[in-house]
């Protein structure tokens, strides 16, 4: 900037403006991954799922554990189902930042199950060396439904092929 | 301050907390309750925390010892209403009440403590975790 004479033309105006659009841009991106990366999902009475895509860091956790507490509270969830398919690399952070979630829903009265483990992941968080006793946990999301049923006592129960004709017959009078 | 209330209704003890507690008010508390036990046939306790905003390690210890405590008593304890703040509050301190038993509020802390009750009782072990 020029310090005298009203204003002279800045030499990297251009490139200024530039970056500054690009600083905007990053931002709006930024946010749009926010709002993207922490969804929780009724997938059914007292069940809540929570599909994680991408890595964890301290404050995604944080958003995502205050997300998902007022949810539990807001619809008074006993099941939480954490989906990690999408979680690239469980190392020791991740991890850390699972248990916390589990820890601060357990506080709520909300059991976690944690899905969406592969092999890598369980033998990687075995050579770890972490304590993961008290976390139920299944390869995938039906397994973890099928779970979080049987936990709340419903059963899933095939229809039988029979046509019920007599309660849906439009009436033609 | 007045003391907590401690309410017995059928076989459980509740202790509804009416405001944050101070550390006093809270060892009051767990005395009070080791007396309930001791005299009454009450096999279950249920702490309702939903008024309070603040919990610091000691009280998070306190209800840890609380439920352990009652449990050498032969009952079971429920803590409810814990709010989300302090949950994560909690787990920060790495306080995760690995001896307590939880709920969100009174209605599915009673229903939890029944639960309990009758599988100490041998009955519907099956159902049950």
């Amino acid at each position: 900037m020029s310090e005298s004479g009203g204003r002279a033309p800045i030499p990297g105006g251009t490139q200024i403006a530039a970056s500054q659009r690009q600083v905007n841009t990053i931002e709006q991106q930024r946010q749009t991954i926010q709002e993207l990366q922490t969804p929780v999902i009724q997938v059914w009475d007292r069940i809540l799922a929570l599909p994680i895509v991408g890595s964890l860091d301290t404050a995604r956790t944080q958003e995502m554990n205050e997300a998902l507490l007022q949810k539990i509270v807001d619809t008074g969830s006993e099941i939480v189902i954490l989906d990690i398919t999408g979680v690239p690399v469980v190392d020791t952070a991740v991890a850390k930042h699972l248990l916390e979630t589990v820890a601060a829903s357990r506080l709520l009265g909300a059991e976690v199950l944690i899905v969406g483990l592969s092999t890598n992941t369980a033998l990687t968080l075995v050579h770890l060396g972490l304590d993961l006793s008290g976390v139920t946990t299944r390869t995938t999301m039906a397994k973890g439904l099928e779970l979080a049923f049987a936990r709340l006592g419903l059963e899933v129960i095939r229809r039988s092929r029979r046509r019920v004709t007599v309660a849906h017959e439009p009436d033609d009078n | 301050m007045a003391q907590v209330p401690i309410i017995r209704v059928g076989e459980v003890l509740i202790a509804s907390v009416q405001e944050d507690l101070r550390d006093q008010d809270a060892l009051d508390l767990q005395v009070r309750l080791g007396d309930a036990l001791e005299h009454t046939t009450a096999r279950g306790v249920l702490i309702d925390v939903s008024v309070v905003e603040t919990v610091d390690s000691f009280l998070g210890r306190l209800l840890n010892e609380t439920a352990t405590g009652a449990r050498l008593l032969g009952a079971q304890t429920v803590v409810v209403g814990i709010r989300p703040a302090v949950a994560i509050t909690l787990v920060e301190l790495g306080l995760e009440l690995q001896g307590v038993r939880t709920a969100l509020d009174t209605d599915k802390g009673l229903a939890l403590l029944r639960r309990l009750i009758a599988r100490e009782d041998g009955h519907g072990q099956s159902r049950l975790r």
